[in-house]
């Protein structure tokens, strides 16, 4: 134990020796300092005290226990052989090893195979950097002070000092000290990192090597919690080559940072390629368990344990979610039920393409363009679902919003009307009109036996003054309806009197039952309104909705108290919160748009940032409406009202189905979802989307003809819809019409060229397109034929020429056109027959100016293929320069880089050897140089 | 420290002795095969492909060269050309197709003496952006070439009039992350780092280790910059966390004593970034790994940000020869797969398990 005490003294002095008989088990086992027992160790392993094996052994496992990490520890190892591991093992490596070599031969023989197209890719290299930028070694890190540091500075001069600047110093101070501060550089996060790799110009092999090597980053930068990193590595991975794992890494990393509809669409993405997968089902169990579709997670995670009864993360998620879920049902019910009216599809849409532009289809799969322009409507709709119970909050401006662009529901009729404010009731009462009973007493229709009494004439309410109302009893009943008559009368004072009397009486009476109170306490806070008291009117009301929430008329008078106190946001709020209840409130609508224009004039744009929350209000307390007695005056009204009711409701309705057909949708039981959209559309045939809904149905159920026939209709609406192109495109592809696949395609394509779901399937559609004209040439040459018959009567010269050709070539095709129209029909018939001297004889004989005329919109990457063969192989000898002219005016076709999407490799190798014949060749007109500047402009 | 064979073994699987001085050694990607650059007796230079057949390297092309070849780099080749851009004695770049080695593709006179050191980027699908080489020289100057562009540097980095020449022994290239972005790292013998950022032209940061700078390595170049290692020619290396740059402090390190002598390469495994060899002057090599901290930034008294080292651990380390090993280069393709070579003229190719469970 002594030596515990000394050596903190000898470890100070490193050279210090280690005393024998601190070299000895007794010591070593006490002392705790790690650096003299390494000092020890070091000393016994050199053996300058002698050899003791089982010391230093000891030494070194004690050394361990107390720091093993110590550098003494380390041992130089000899490198690892055959004999330090097991047969199996060692077999085991070598035989890796040898399957790797072989397959990397193979792989290399492919990248070999591959090979040829380097010029093209060198096109879409930058530029090399401006040259010769100089760099001194030293800048800004080496100012001059700092290489003199020695040199003295020398005290002011006296006379100095009397210029000195003190003001002048100390905002240089100041300034330094502001200045010394520069941020530090971050390079966190993401910056610039891009989220697509272009490969489209890569082989297979090569495409995967690069997602796995981005995959490889992402998993990296994961693991060092950059997640936001990793997501876009994935998203580079993904963008390259869409793979299970590169889908569930970023799905776990779009969990941790919370993303839940991204990471949601990830899992769906891996289900779908492969559907039992565990991890996935798992991560989308986590989603769904945060967006609180406790049902789904729970199903997920049953799942799991199906194929791994064992797995604890899903075991115990499960019962966490179970648990969740039996505290949180009653609560569950209550939410969200609004939702069902809400607008699908703008959100939807919105996410579809955002999917487009983050998910490239598998090539390889023939469905995957049919499947996955259906999932992420499928996505979308349900993201959208499960986003509502977190946007609860601001949920209501946008309900409302929406609902007001049915504008028809804001009627002018008296029966909308009817909530105005009671000054108008008023003049309906000079009017003598029988609607002005409800103004003051509306609320008592919710007990049935008031119904009699208010919806009465005015006559009938002065005299039967004892009506019962309610619950109440007599007196309090007669109290109630005492004031209501003086409200009437305008005695305002006195009607407020007699309901004070009444909720005292109430109160008193000790009778139970809410509805009476709150409409005794709406109506004195309509009193109050009136008498100008807007603070005891806002203090009755919120007792009113303390016992009835959600109810009309008090929202109302409170929401005008704080209108007239000049509180606008509560105001607005309570305004909104009428609207929800019944949209119709016609002086809703109007204090909602003054309070809005005002608070606009005070806040600016993000006034609605400062709002108090919107409360949502439930479906059982909306659109509740008193039966009116009907009178003459309001029958008219009412059949207004009836017919708007009846909109309203069919409006309901129609959204009602249009949510259960995209539900169907999402749970893919696309005959369901049929039926409901088709309901839908006998309810408003004018509805683009519900078509574009619909064909999707057809398309999943494969059936093209009617998903056809939707998208047409849905384009007869709407002109340029997008999905409804893209989705009729599927529809033609399906029914094997490539031709108007295609062009469907390039429509979508001209529309949003940033649609790559379409340019995919178009590269599809194009080699099908090809190989179904590979197939049967004849059934080829025979449709061109009637096609061009309805255009022209120079059918003629066509029909025969396509025959003949194919029986001698050169004779019938007209060489020398002198239009479009004969240009495109020599050149079709050459290209049919395959006949390339034709075609560069037609070519020859045309200027080049004129061609991108002539060709205007019909070029496609055949064409233009055919084209360069002709140009290659006929005409670059014998006329380099005319080559150089057709090709320069060539791309200022039309549409032409659209075509050289389409290009196939070959058609791509035919292009570069004509570039490269083309500069081999020699000219006065034209340089290598230029020839590689219009190289650049096709590949 | 349970049982020894559930960390990372390193396994000597081949070794094939030369008759010429081996400098660098290179796997040529997406291949079986490399390549040794080296110097012979008589004063000339070799390039030699071996390929690994059977448990056995098989010497596939041998090519004799004016100048003894020092480095050479396939980072700014395409992955269907697979060049490399070699540096000699003399001062040249030249860039070989190793199917038809006997004439260079790209030819030029980078420096006026030993190209020490070389790397490439924009090639083989890391980084994005242009191919471009970086070469550092005895004669002080670091420059940047683009194998479009003939003779002339597209970047060059040295000092100025009066200033003395320090001796650049390594370069590397990092932060490709996108078309703009791209640093270049150079190590001299002085023990200076600079760091060069060729998006602004300008000197980014500096610092001195001390010792000569004998490798330096970005963990990835085409992300944006993360770590770099430096190792030094008294044994310890420094691993700089490249995420923030403190306005004086610049960036955070942590260094370690690793070897009893000269660290000569450091080679990050292109599968785990966070996973790196260094060879050193006794012939052994050891395996690490950094582990981030649990913040790599926090802010100082000042509230400017400032980087957080992490630590490194000791996965592995053998003791292949007496001699040192000059150069390590990992497989892009076999994760764990690695060739060395060292100054006892001769090349070893290298199996080390269990890198996943490190």
């Amino acid at each position: 134990m002594s030596g515990d005490t000394l050596f903190p003294l000898q470890t100070t002095d490193v050279s210090a020796k280690v005393p024998v008989d601190h070299l000895d088990y007794d010591f070593i086992e006490t002392c705790k300092d790690v650096k003299y027992l390494e000092k020890i160790l070091r000393i016994l392993r050199s053996g300058e005290e002698g050899i003791y094996p089982h010391l230093i052994k000891f030494c070194e496992s004690h050394l361990e226990k107390l720091n093993p990490k110590s550098r003494a520890l380390r041992k130089e190892n000899p490198v690892a052989t055959k004999a330090s591991f097991s047969k199996d093992e060692w077999n085991q490596i070598v035989n890796d090893l040898m399957t790797w070599a072989e397959e990397t031969k193979e792989t290399e023989r492919l990248l070999k195979e591959g090979s040829g197209f380097n010029d093209l890719v060198k096109g879409e290299i930058p530029p090399v950097r401006s040259s010769s930028s100089f760099v001194p070694l030293s800048e800004k890190s080496f100012p001059k002070q700092r290489i003199n540091p020695s040199k003295r500075i020398l005290p002011r001069d006296y006379q100095e000092w009397d210029k000195f600047d003190v003001e002048g110093e100390c905002e240089k101070i100041d300034g330094n000290m502001l200045k010394n501060d520069p941020p530090a550089i971050l390079n966190t996060g993401n910056p610039n990192i891009k989220r697509e790799v272009d490969a489209s110009l890569l082989s297979q092999q090569e495409k995967l090597l690069l997602a796995n090597r981005e995959k490889d980053k992402g998993n990296e930068a994961f693991r060092a919690n950059d997640y936001e990193e990793a997501v876009a590595y994935y998203t580079r991975s993904l963008s390259i080559l869409a793979t299970v794992s590169a889908y569930n890494n970023r799905a776990q990393a779009e969990i941790i940072l919370e993303h839940w509809h991204e990471a949601m669409r990830d899992c769906q993405q891996v289900l779908e390629l492969e559907p039992r997968n565990k991890k996935a089902l798992l991560r989308r169990a986590t989603v769904h368990n945060h967006m609180g579709n406790f049902q789904m997670a729970s199903e997920d995670l049953r799942m799991v344990l199906q194929e791994e009864p064992n797995n604890p993360a899903a075991i115990q998620l499960l019962s966490k979610i179970e648990k969740k879920v039996s505290d949180s049902l009653p609560e569950q019910q209550s939410k969200g039920k609004k939702l069902l009216i809400e607008e699908v599809e703008e959100d939807y849409y919105k996410e579809e393409q955002e999917e487009q532009r983050a998910r490239p289809v598998q090539p390889s799969q023939p469905v995957g363009g049919e499947r996955s322009s259906a999932a992420p409507v499928v996505r979308g709709d349900m993201g959208n679902a499960q986003k509502k119970p977190h946007s609860r909050g601001d949920g209501g401006p946008h309900t409302e919003s929406s609902n007001s662009h049915h504008g028809h529901w804001r009627g002018k009729g008296g029966a909308s009307d009817k909530y105005k404010v009671p000054e108008e009731s008023k003049e309906k009462v000079a009017n003598g009109s029988s609607k002005r009973a409800s103004t003051a007493s509306e609320q008592g229709d919710k007990s049935g036996s008031s119904k009699g009494t208010t919806g009465g004439g005015k006559a009938e309410e002065a005299v039967n003054l004892d009506a019962p109302c309610g619950a109440l009893p007599p007196r309090l009943s007669r109290l109630k309806n005492e004031g209501n008559l003086l409200f009437k009368n305008g005695q305002f004072a006195d009607a407020l009197e007699k309901y004070s009397q009444a909720i005292q009486g109430y109160t008193d009476s000790g009778v139970d039952s809410p509805e009476d109170l709150c409409v005794l306490y709406s109506n004195r806070a309509a009193c109050y309104l009136k008498d100008g008291n807007s603070q005891e009117c806002i203090q009755d009301c919120t007792r009113a909705l303390e016992l009835q929430p959600f109810s009309l008329k008090p929202l109302l008078r409170r929401a005008m108290a704080y209108e007239s106190l000049e509180r606008y946001r509560k105001a607005y709020v309570d305004y909104k919160t009428v609207l929800q209840i019944d949209i119709s409130v016609q002086a809703a609508h109007d204090s909602v748009n003054r309070i809005t224009r005002l608070l606009i004039e005070q806040d600016g744009p993000e006034w609605r940032d400062n709002l108090p929350d919107i409360p949502i209000v439930p479906l059982s307390a909306q659109q509740h409406r008193r039966e009116e007695p009907p009178s003459q005056e309001v029958l008219q009204a009412r059949a207004e009202k009836a017919t708007q009711e009846a909109e309203r409701r069919a409006e309901i309705r129609f959204s009602a189905w249009k949510q259960e057909g995209n539900e169907f949708v999402k749970k893919g039981q696309y005959q369901e979802a049929l039926g409901k959209y088709t309901e839908c559309l006998k309810l408003k045939p004018k509805e683009c989307a519900i078509y574009t809904n619909r064909a999707l149905c057809y398309l999943k159920l494969e059936r093209f003809p009617e998903a056809k026939q939707d998208c047409d209709t849905a384009l007869e609406l709407e002109p340029d819809n997008k999905k409804a192109f893209y989705r009729r495109a599927l529809a033609n592809k399906g029914l094997q019409d490539y031709l108007a696949c295609s062009s469907d395609l390039q429509q979508v394509l001209q529309l949003d060229p940033n649609v790559q779901e379409a340019e995919k399937e178009l590269e599809e559609v194009t080699v099908l397109l090809r190989q179904s004209l590979a197939r049967s040439p004849d059934d080829k040459a025979r449709k061109t034929v009637p096609i061009t018959e309805v255009d022209d009567d120079e059918d003629r010269t066509d029909a025969p020429n396509t025959e003949r050709s194919r029986a001698a070539d050169n004779i019938s095709v007209n060489l020398k056109a002198s239009n479009a129209y004969e240009f495109g029909q020599s050149l079709n018939a050459a290209r049919c027959s395959g006949n390339t001297a034709a075609c560069a004889e037609l070519l020859a004989s045309t200027e080049p100016e004129m061609l991108p005329k002539y060709l205007s919109n019909q070029l496609d990457g055949n064409t233009v293929s055919f084209i360069m063969k002709a140009l290659d192989s006929d005409l670059l000898e014998k006329n380099p320069n005319l080559v150089y002219r057709h090709l320069s005016h060539l791309h200022t076709t039309d549409r032409f880089s659209v075509v050289l999407l389409q290009l196939e490799k070959d058609e791509r190798r035919i292009m570069t050897q004509l570039f490269e014949h083309l500069s081999a060749a020699e000219s006065a007109e034209f340089t290598r140089d230029d020839v590689e500047n219009l190289a650049n402009k096709y590949v | 420290m349970s049982s020894p064979l559930s960390k990372p073994q390193i396994i000597a699987h081949i070794q094939k002795s030369l008759n010429y001085t081996v400098f660098d050694s290179k796997w040529i990607p997406c291949s079986a095969k490399f390549v040794c650059l080296g110097n012979f007796a008589r004063g000339t230079g070799v390039i030699q492909i071996y390929e690994v057949q059977h448990g056995e390297a098989q010497l596939i092309t041998e090519v004799e060269k004016p100048k003894p070849l020092k480095c050479g780099t396939f980072g700014a080749s395409s992955l269907q050309q697979r060049h490399i851009a070699t540096g000699d004695f003399d001062g040249n770049l030249h860039i070989w197709n190793l199917e038809a080695p006997d004439v260079p593709v790209y030819a030029t006179k980078a420096h006026k003496e030993i190209v020490n050191s070389i790397d490439g980027v924009g090639g083989l699908g890391i980084g994005d952006g242009a191919p471009e080489i970086v070469t550092g020289s005895r004669d002080g100057t670091v420059k940047v070439w683009d194998p479009r562009q003939k003779d002339l540097p597209v970047a060059n980095m040295e000092p100025v009039e009066g200033e003395t020449r320090r001796d650049c022994w390594t370069v590397a290239f990092g932060h490709a992350f996108n078309d703009q972005d791209r640093c270049v790292c150079a190590g001299y013998d002085n023990g200076d780092v600079k760091l060069f950022d060729l998006r602004n032209m300008s000197l980014r940061w500096e610092t001195n280790i001390k010792n000569g700078v004998c490798c330096v390595e970005f963990d990835r170049k085409d992300i944006n910059m993360n770590k770099l290692v430096a190792t030094s020619l008294e044994g310890k290396f420094h691993v700089f966390d490249m995420r923030t740059q403190h306005p004086t402090k610049g960036f955070a390190s942590v260094s370690e004593k690793a070897h009893k002598s000269t660290v000569w390469q450091v080679r990050h495994l292109p599968q785990n970034r966070d996973i790196f060899m260094t060879a050193g002057g006794a012939g052994n090599l050891h395996l690490w790994k950094y582990e981030y901290p649990a913040q790599r930034s926090k802010k100082d008294s000042d509230g400017v940000d400032v980087g957080v080292a992490g630590s490194v651990n000791l996965l592995q380390n053998v003791t292949l020869s007496t001699q040192p090993i000059a150069s390590l280069d990992w497989s892009p393709d076999k994760q764990g797969l690695c060739v060395c070579s060292g100054f006892d003229q001769s090349v070893r190719v290298l199996i080390v398990t269990k890198l996943n469970s490190a």
